[in-house]
């Protein structure tokens, strides 16, 4: 009777393990869409490999116009999702308006913040990888001066710039270096002609070092690196890089962008599938940091010659400060003005 | 002859179907679940059907725009750079200025209707006093109004951090007229403003006179009517409905201006005004089949897994073939021996 009952108890497991509904998962993206080799293909690979290693099934619906991003988003409630993932700050308010309207459904907000308790709202400390990149630059630069070309001064850029020139004080305080930052604005994510020329004048005015902050101008501030070394290396014996951000960009002007500062929303995406399958999903704003390898360094696949095993070694030191802590980072000028570098310990 | 123009129109529609599905069957899709699940997305459910007639409204404004322009002779590319001031001058409007309801929207629209007549008048204006072509200008300034709306939502009225308005208020909000939809009253207003137009053409002597300047001016001027006021009239009142889309839109549907609410209703009325043949009416139609193709996008890729950009082929395929227009009158004459 014992072993009649084992094998009933078996059979239903079997059972409810096989016909148990697959977690299904719908992705919106903004208009942009698919093959914008940013954000929303990032995040489409990191559902891509929780489909693969959770076997939960997915979809995803590109929008057309802004008109589609609210009926998407309510397609994708309606279809039975577990979890809808939308991506980028132009389809925030819609978010907010079909969370707000369907509360059990539940929703991951990729790079902005949704007040929504049903909604995991997945932001990034850009300060973190701002220090790390900065340290590195401030390392490696030849001529102690490098440089900044933002998109637009709005809080995550700023973030990343005050990031960045902290990292370059906490390695003139250890290091005894006297690196300069020079900072320039395009006032605009898609000029690339200006950024281009703005990057040109920093180079110009001495910096070999110059991080590209954000969307499409970071094209023409590499084009802006090859263009200057191809015409000054070999008379001076300096190679000058760009600084690549959110993705890895490395490979668009390879050798000339020393490395990037990469927003791993794929990592950030799978996370959270994760968390809804293991039944643990729960809303509410992410902080995402270097810790867990939300944000990191690209491989520099093609820059490590440059860069020495020992300043490798020294990022590494940085960066798990970074992780512990152990260096309270400033998030706007106003802070970076009252920022004292803490001694490095090894 | 009315109902052959609608059965032509018909079998072309079914004609840009079969061009598609054989297009779907090429990148190796199922057409009939493609297409069912776009026409289900549409018109499957009522609140499908009120999605759908939300995303005609603009559609229907600068078509009628378009249209309106046509019949007088004149090409008003302009109505993209229209609609986006007459959205922006709504949007400011419905956010800033206190003003009790029902009146709200009311002020919101026209002002957004009247500026967007303004940028209308200044092609009309230079077209008759210095000759120079329209087509030209208001291609120009549809740059001009998106750069400098543009600029005004990314500087002095940037709401935030994003390139974004400060929402509306409440009382500038068009009401929703099916509770649980998107469905404002935009629609209707665009539903009026069309039989508007259609009494105005068939029953009026401006109307006519309007016709006539389109037929051939130097007919219509030797025959007394004013063809520089026609010409200039035509374009204010073409921007004005292309204000009023962009208005509309803004009040009834984004309650606040964004930099790319718009993916390019102004250009879209040049082919609703096309596959409409120029009648308001017609109009209004054309911007329904549009709609009907656009809104099952959504649903084509979540049921039948099409990409976005096959989804965009099959829906210029099915417009191409019902502007290109052919006729079927061949076989109609053939069918019910109607060689009269």
């Amino acid at each position: 009777m014992r072993k009649l009952f084992v094998v009933f108890l078996a059979i239903l497991v079997i059972f409810t393990v096989a016909f148990a509904k697959k977690p299904f998962v719908v992705m919106v993206t903004d208009t942009a869409g698919l093959g914008d080799k940013s954000f929303n293909d990032s995040v489409w690979a990191g559902i891509q490999k929780a489909v693969k290693d959770f076997g939960i099934e997915a979809k995803v619906i590109q929008s057309m116009e802004m008109a589609d991003y609210v009926p998407n988003l309510e397609e994708a409630v309606k279809s039975g999702a577990d979890l809808i993932v939308a991506v980028g700050f132009l389809i925030r308010d819609s978010v907010e308006e079909v969370a707000k309207k369907y509360p059990n459904a539940k929703f991951v907000m990729i790079d902005a913040v949704v007040p929504t308790n049903n909604v995991a709202s997945m932001v990034f400390r850009e300060q973190e990888i701002g220090f790390v990149t900065g340290a590195l630059a401030a390392l490696v630069t030849k001529t102690q001066k490098i440089g900044w070309v933002g998109g637009m001064f709005i809080p995550p850029v700023e973030r990343f710039e005050v990031g960045y020139r902290a990292g370059v004080l906490f390695v003139n305080k250890n290091f005894d270096r006297h690196v300069k930052v020079l900072i320039a604005y395009v006032g605009s994510f898609e000029n690339v002609p200006k950024a281009k020329s703005l990057a040109l004048q920093q180079f110009a005015q001495g910096a070999d070092i110059v991080f590209a902050g954000g969307g499409k101008n970071t094209l023409g501030i590499f084009e802006a690196a090859k263009e200057y070394s191809m015409k000054y290396e070999k008379r001076d014996g300096i190679r000058r890089f760009a600084i690549g951000v959110d993705q890895d960009q490395d490979w668009i002007q390879p050798g000339y962008i020393l490395t990037s500062a990469m927003k791993r929303v794929d990592v950030a995406v799978y996370s959270a599938i994760k968390d809804l399958v293991e039944g643990k999903f729960k809303g509410g704003i992410y902080s995402l940091g270097l810790k867990g390898n939300y944000l990191s360094l690209s491989p520099m696949k093609y820059t490590k010659k440059f860069v020495s095993p020992e300043i490798f070694g020294v990022i590494e030191r940085i960066e798990e400060m970074v992780e512990n802590g152990e260096i309270k980072l400033p998030k706007t000028r106003d802070e970076l003005k009252k920022f004292n570098p803490p001694a490095m310990n090894f | 002859m009315n109902k052959k123009i609608v059965i032509n129109t018909l079998l072309n529609i079914v004609m840009g179907l079969l061009a598609g599905a054989l297009f779907l069957l090429i990148t190796g899709k199922n057409p009939i679940t493609t297409f069912y699940w776009m026409f289900y997305g549409a018109l499957g459910q009522p609140r499908f059907v009120a999605e759908m007639l939300t995303r005609s409204t603009p559609l229907i404004f600068t078509g009628l725009a378009l249209a309106i322009g046509f019949k007088a002779g004149v090409f008003n590319i302009g109505a993209e750079g229209q609609l986006l001031l007459g959205g922006l001058t709504a949007a400011l409007v419905g956010a800033y200025w206190k003003i009790p309801p029902f009146f709200h929207p009311a002020v919101a629209l026209i002002l957004g209707a009247l500026v967007g007549a303004a940028a209308g008048w200044i092609p009309g204006w230079m077209k008759v006093k210095k000759g120079i072509n329209e087509v030209v200008v208001t291609i120009l300034m549809n740059y001009v109004a998106i750069y400098f709306t543009n600029f005004l939502v990314r500087g002095p009225f940037k709401y935030g951090y994003l390139p974004r308005t400060k929402p509306i208020m409440d009382s500038a909000k068009l009401p929703v007229i099916i509770p649980g939809t998107r469905l404002h009253f935009g629609f209707v207003l665009a539903i009026l403003v069309a039989f508007f137009f259609h009494y105005i053409f068939k029953k009026t002597v401006w109307g006519y006179e309007f016709k006539a300047t389109g037929y051939n001016p130097f007919a219509s001027r030797y025959g007394g009517v004013n063809t520089n006021f026609m010409i200039i009239s035509s374009l204010m009142i073409s921007g004005a409905l292309a204000g009023a889309a962009g208005s509309v839109e803004i009040l009834g549907l984004h309650h606040r201006f964004y930099g790319q609410f718009s993916p390019g209703y102004g250009f879209d009325g040049i082919m609703v005004a096309l596959i409409g043949r120029n009648n308001p009416i017609g109009v209004i139609f054309a911007a329904i089949l549009l709609a009907i193709l656009r809104t099952g996008s959504g649903m084509v890729q979540l049921k039948a897994g099409v990409s976005k950009e096959i989804v965009w082929i099959i829906q210029a395929l099915i417009i191409l073939f019902v502007a290109i227009n052919f006729s079927f009158d061949r076989f109609f004459k053939k069918a019910g021996g109607d060689a009269a």
